[in-house]
């Protein structure tokens, strides 16, 4: 491959050669193993070793399409025939990597960033940069084996935006990344500082004074292995499987439901397993958590196996979350979780929505400070321990007692300066925090059972996230006084915000401009 | 109220509330009862001639069936109608506000700065009784701005005032 020209120049360029062998990974890896395990055993048959091989005669014989005559199966169990096999897989592998490998190139140029792949099903891919939202780089184990990283080009507009890079040699991967973060401007961020004019043309390289990230970023805190391995083990699902395996074991000491107990084991397997995945999974991804200020966002920087760093620009996130689930309040910790505009709202990604795993109510409010500087941490503090309608709290009444008999003292909202504060949940307490700049729309709602009791639900929509704010079961009347102090708040929030933040204003990432794309988002697209 | 003229923004002097109110509250085109009863026999007519015809022909037990399928039929399109009666909408000085239900009531606000685009809709059955959907998208999915029933201009005049007002009111995300 061609290394003269840097990456960002504009010119096609390809990724590492082993990329696609990486992509197909496991499974490649799986298939290549499974296929040399058979020709192997074929092989050990067929010159008379059959004592060596693994017993395979249940299997054969039992589907019966493949018995011992079968001249397939024969000519298979010929040495050279079985090594030929073996060689002309190997090659086609190969093959196939280099077909894949000289079909996907990327381009950075001309305002965005090209992603062209595929050889029967092309793809092409383009995210224009000013729409770019995020830049992270992805090291999973087996590239980080071999000096590899994905560079992941998040845009707003839903779960299906992202580009992916994979794989770049580590440090054509990070230039690349700083080189797309400087492109991409983050002209947004500089728009939050008064005193720079950002360029809006994202095509123009910046000047050196545009915010490098990485360059400024202040570390905040780190969260201790140990301590998210508790916090992880400490779940719902891993409590009430520890339970449910208690009660088996002690039924099976009990002679006449013993048995019966022991009968259940290969049912609480399939259980067993997906919570050990999860929990598992929560522990890779949140391991060797780090949190640094950057001055006009936080980044993230986490992952036992895969480790990714992750910007979040503060303006970027539209609500906020502090929550502590039943099992961790005797050791204080909180979780913090946020919204974020263009990040999707699937599952799978909570990497980047949770800035604080496992943490100290301290460390939560430290984070919080970063996150939503208006919002005072004694308000934070009332929220997330208060309850009774001191300080300012508008709850429910005794109406909705029979809905929530426990958290109808704590479920109240307030107005936290620039942003709407909700606390809920008597176990698992809750606090929530919208901007009011950020608040997409309201709604009440009003269930069967609510209406028999004068109640209402009032639902403040955001973009989408692992966070939901909404407050239950308040009175109807109470319900409309809340929804028009919001609504009054969030459009005075809105005439603020216009005029200081005109780039966004006038090209707001994640917003389709529905004059001139009235169809949909013009961001992404797949031929 | 097929009068397509725009609608000069209630003062917003006055909450909104999810019981009735003092704002113009506007109600949608009766057509869409219509079209949804003719829905609503596409599915419930097949059901019960096939009653009838097993009734007829096999067994006179079906035609049990027959008066469930009426029964359940009835039902459907009292619902109907009361569902079509109960959705309103309002255009304030800076939202959108659309009321929909009885037994299960619903109060969307949609500010026009939040807008994104606003997408009409009307299949060939809504489209030969003159009506059209209208379903207001912002940056959250979760924002469910949909209004049935409106007279295809009256449609179309919202749209274009939306798109007036989200673009003199809009505000970043």
């Amino acid at each position: 491959m061609s290394a003269e020209a840097p990456d960002g120049s504009g010119e096609w360029r390809r990724l590492h050669p082993l990329s696609p062998l990486l992509r197909g990974g496991v499974v490649l890896v799986g298939l290549v193993g499974y296929a040399a395990s058979q020709i192997y055993e074929n092989v050990l048959s067929s010159v008379g070793l059959d004592m060596f091989a693994p017993d395979e005669g249940g299997m054969e014989f039992d589907d019966g399409s493949s018995g011992p005559g079968d001249p397939l199966e024969q000519a298979l169990a010929h040495p050279f025939i079985a090594l030929i096999l073996v060689a002309a897989f190997l090659g086609l592998v190969a093959l196939a990597n280099w077909v894949a490998w000289r079909f996907a190139r990327f381009r950075v140029g001309g305002g965005q960033v090209e992603l062209r792949q595929g050889v029967l099903f092309r793809q092409h891919r383009q995210v224009r940069l000013e729409r770019v939202q995020a830049v992270e780089l992805s090291r999973p184990l087996i590239g980080r084996l071999l000096g590899l990283a994905r560079v992941v080009v998040q845009s707003a507009g839903g779960a299906d935006s992202t580009l992916t890079l994979s794989f770049l040699e580590l440090g054509r991967a990070e230039a690349l990344r700083e080189h797309l973060l400087d492109l991409a401007g983050r002209s947004d961020e500089v728009a939050l500082d008064p005193s720079g004019a950002p360029a809006r043309d994202g095509s123009q390289p910046r000047t050196p004074s545009s915010p490098v990230l990485d360059a400024a970023a202040r570390p905040v805190l780190e969260v201790p292995n140990g301590r998210l391995f508790v916090a992880t083990i400490l779940h719902g699902s891993t409590i009430a499987l520890g339970l449910v395996l208690l009660l088996g074991a002690t039924a099976a000491g009990v002679r006449s439901v013993g048995p019966l107990a022991l009968a259940g084991v290969p049912a609480m397997i399939p259980v067993a397993i997906g919570v050990a995945y999860s929990r598992v999974k929560q522990l890779l991804v949140h391991g060797n958590f780090h949190l640094a200020d950057t001055g006009t966002g936080v980044r993230v920087q986490e992952g036992l196996t895969d480790l990714r760093t992750t910007t979040i620009p503060i303006h970027r996130i539209q609500a906020l979350e502090l929550v502590q689930p039943l099992w961790w309040r005797r050791f204080g910790w909180w979780r913090l979780k946020v919204n974020v505009a263009g990040s999707g709202s699937s599952e799978e990604d909570d990497h980047d929505t949770t800035l604080l795993p496992v943490g100290t109510l301290e460390e939560a409010r430290v984070v919080l400070s970063l996150l939503a500087p208006g919002v005072p941490t004694a308000a934070w503090g009332a929220a997330v321990l208060g309850d009774g309608p001191d300080g300012g709290w508008q709850g429910v009444s005794e109406r909705a007692r029979p809905f929530d008999p426990l958290s109808y003292r704590r479920n109240a909202w307030t107005d936290a300066a620039g942003a709407v504060l909700l606390r809920s949940g008597r176990w698992t307490r809750r606090a929530v925090a919208v901007p009011y700049a950020r608040i997409q729309s309201l709604s009440v709602r009003q269930g069967w059972l609510e209406g028999r009791r004068g109640l209402a639900t009032v639902h403040i929509v955001t973009a989408p996230g692992p966070v939901e704010a909404s407050l239950a079961h308040l009175d109807v009347a109470a319900a409309e006084v809340f929804l028009d102090a919001i609504a009054d708040r969030a459009r005075i929030a809105r005439r603020r915000a216009e005029p200081a933040r005109p780039y966004l204003a006038a090209d707001p990432p994640g917003l389709v401009d529905w004059v001139r794309h009235p169809q949909g988002s013009p961001d992404t697209e797949r031929r | 109220m097929a009068d397509p003229l725009p609608v000069p923004p209630a003062a917003r002097s006055v909450s909104v509330t999810l019981h009735g109110g003092d704002l113009p509250w506007r109600p949608v085109s009766p057509m869409l009862t219509r079209v949804r009863l003719i829905t609503l026999g596409l599915v419930v007519a097949p059901a019960l001639v096939a009653t009838v015809v097993v009734g007829v022909l096999l067994t006179p037990w079906a035609l049990l069936g027959s008066v469930a399928v009426v029964l359940v039929g009835l039902w459907a399109a009292w619902l109907v109608a009361r569902q079509v009666s109960s959705i309103s909408w309002v255009e304030l000085d800076e939202e959108i506000v659309i009321r929909k239900g009885r037994l299960f009531r619903t109060l969307v606000s949609v500010p026009y700065g939040r807008l994104q685009y606003v997408d009409i809709q009307s299949g060939p059955l809504a489209r030969a009784h003159g009506i059209a959907s209208c379903e207001i998208h912002t940056a959250s999915p979760e924002s469910d701005g949909s209004l049935p029933g409106l007279p295809v201009a009256e449609a179309e005049a919202l749209r274009a005032r939306l798109a007036a007002r989200g673009e003199a009111q809009r505000a970043g995300l």
